[in-house]
């Protein structure tokens, strides 16, 4: 038999992500904590041994009150680091 | 963006709904939460050179996707074999569907605008249609006149305050409860009487499950990936009740939101299963208190931590008990909103520490003896009365991070 599928278009566009750096030197290494159990400890020490591994200028931190909201601090964020880690979910 | 491995389908879905689904992802084994803070740490060795390589190699880029829309499949005519290919298909939530055939989706539509869109659904921006949801209502064994319900709900569910994202993906066992309000409820035999939240009333059955079906098809939180609901609970199949307006001593909660009494309402929340109230001895407001606020004052709870609006659902005769001691409402909510507290003592250091560290506005300062409420403020103790005869009422806790919304029936 003929069906109706129950799902809709979605989302299908395609962004373009920020281009990559060609090295880290020199450069700050921004972490947005989730603020999820232990994100924070495990984001700010992948920075700091990249850091510490590629001469990065340094390591700035940010968090987000709150996993179950949208931070609303990216504009802030991309204006002090050049590159950013975060975390998604637990 | 970093993850763990048990949770790479949810970091996955996200990127692909901001339209990069070629976003980086480092994963450490699961869990990360609930561990020493060394042992995470110990986690990050092993994804340095991952993640540096995430940092300094441009992905290819994916090639983009065509945008499914209303489309016709073919599936088998036998009905035990339609319910095999449903669950390999995702069209099901595991309990038999009916098949949405042109003729059921279009009787449902009825002069309706097919394409009209009454919402985008998070997390995946899914297009609810008017014909996508009479679709997935087709599935769960709707009728036409089920339809204005559930397009309203969908409406209540997509409103930011819901934080439908959350709700769809968190690891709590929560979903939207849909409560009616207002004469449609009677109409369409919406139940708010004996086991209202249970089985035996098919357009609650219905309603709720069509909304669920829609949350998981249209949405796209589906069990395990992007729904992350680490036990969910069974109102995730169907979740929908009336107000007894009937056998309420106070006004209604639609009347209580501002719109008339001959109105028609749904409200949504996100909502965990209820848990019940048993208080066959008390006879007067005040001692019956001790029991509803004794279920709902907690440490399990997220209501406690978060905030948001919890619901309490009183039984006729204890909403009855209540009024007779001369209590309205408010002076219920401002009670029980008094009684049900967690001394700060009752929670695990651990937690404590972290509430601190998460929420320092609130804990700071707060001592092993602060009391924390279960809701922010005494506003925000929803109340109905729901259920027939007997002494059980039911606290209803939420994800905490969301609020309910009310939307009219059209």
């Amino acid at each position: 038999m003929k069906l109706w599928s129950p799902f809709s278009g979605g989302q299908t566009r395609i962004g373009r992500l920020a281009p990559r750096k060609s090295s880290l030197a020199g450069l700050t290494i921004g972490v947005l904590d989730n603020s999820k159990p232990n994100a924070g400890v495990l984001l700010h020490r992948v920075a700091e041994l990249l850091a510490a591994r590629t001469g990065a200028a340094g390591v700035r931190g940010f968090s987000k009150p709150s996993a179950a909201r949208p931070a609303e601090i990216l504009d802030d964020i991309a204006q002090s680091a050049h590159v950013v880690l975060t975390g998604s979910a637990d | 963006m970093l993850g763990t491995d048990a949770f790479l389908s949810l970091a996955k879905a996200t990127s692909a709904k901001h339209g990069l689904p070629h976003m980086p992802v480092a994963l450490v084994p699961h869990p990360l939460g609930g561990i020493p803070a060394e042992r995470a740490r110990a986690k990050a060795d092993a994804i340095l050179d991952e993640v540096l390589r995430g940092l300094t190699t441009d992905p290819a880029p994916p090639v983009a996707g065509t945008s499914a829309g209303p489309m016709l499949v073919e599936a088998p005519d036998d009905l035990d074999a339609f319910q095999v290919w449903a669950m390999e298909h995702e069209w099901s939530d595991g309990l038999p569907v009916l098949p949405p055939t042109e003729a059921r989706v279009a009787r449902l539509v009825g002069r309706g605008s097919a394409d009209e869109l009454i919402a985008t659904l998070m997390p995946l921006d899914g297009r609810a249609t008017l014909h996508a949801i009479a679709v997935n209502a087709a599935l769960a064994g709707a009728a036409p006149e089920h339809l204005p319900v559930i397009v309203a709900a969908v409406r209540a569910v997509a409103t930011p305050e819901l934080n439908l994202n959350a709700i769809q993906c968190t690891t709590h066992p929560c979903t939207p409860l849909v409560i009616v309000n207002g004469p449609i409820a009677a109409r369409l035999g919406i139940a708010g009487g004996p086991n209202a939240l249970g089985n035996g009333h098919r357009a609650n059955a219905v309603i709720g499950r069509a909304l669920r079906l829609t949350l998981q098809n249209v949405g796209g939180a589906r069990p395990g990936r992007e729904d992350r609901a680490t036990l969910g609970h069974p109102g995730k199949f169907t979740y929908c009740l009336a107000e007894n307006e009937a056998q309420s001593p106070w006004e209604p909660l639609h009347v209580e939101r501002g719109f008339g009494r001959e109105e028609s309402t749904v409200t949504v929340c996100g909502s965990e299963p209820p848990h019940n109230v048993n208080d066959h001895g008390s006879t007067t407001a005040e001692t019956l208190m001790a029991a509803v606020a004794g279920t709902a004052a907690t440490t399990g709870s997220n209501n406690i931590y978060l905030g948001g609006d919890p619901l309490v659902i009183l039984g006729p005769e204890h909403a009855q008990t209540v009024a007779s001691s001369g209590w309205s409402k408010a002076e219920f909510k401002r009670r029980f909103w008094d009684a049900a507290r967690v001394p700060l003592r009752k929670f695990s250091g651990d937690n404590i520490a972290r509430f601190k560290l998460t929420k320092p506005e609130r804990f700071e300062d707060a001592g092993a003896d602060t009391l924390l409420p279960f809701a922010s403020t005494p506003e925000d103790v929803m109340v109905i009365v729901a259920g027939g005869p007997g002494k059980h009422s039911a606290i209803v806790p939420t994800f905490g991070a969301t609020h309910s919304v009310t939307e009219r029936i059209d």
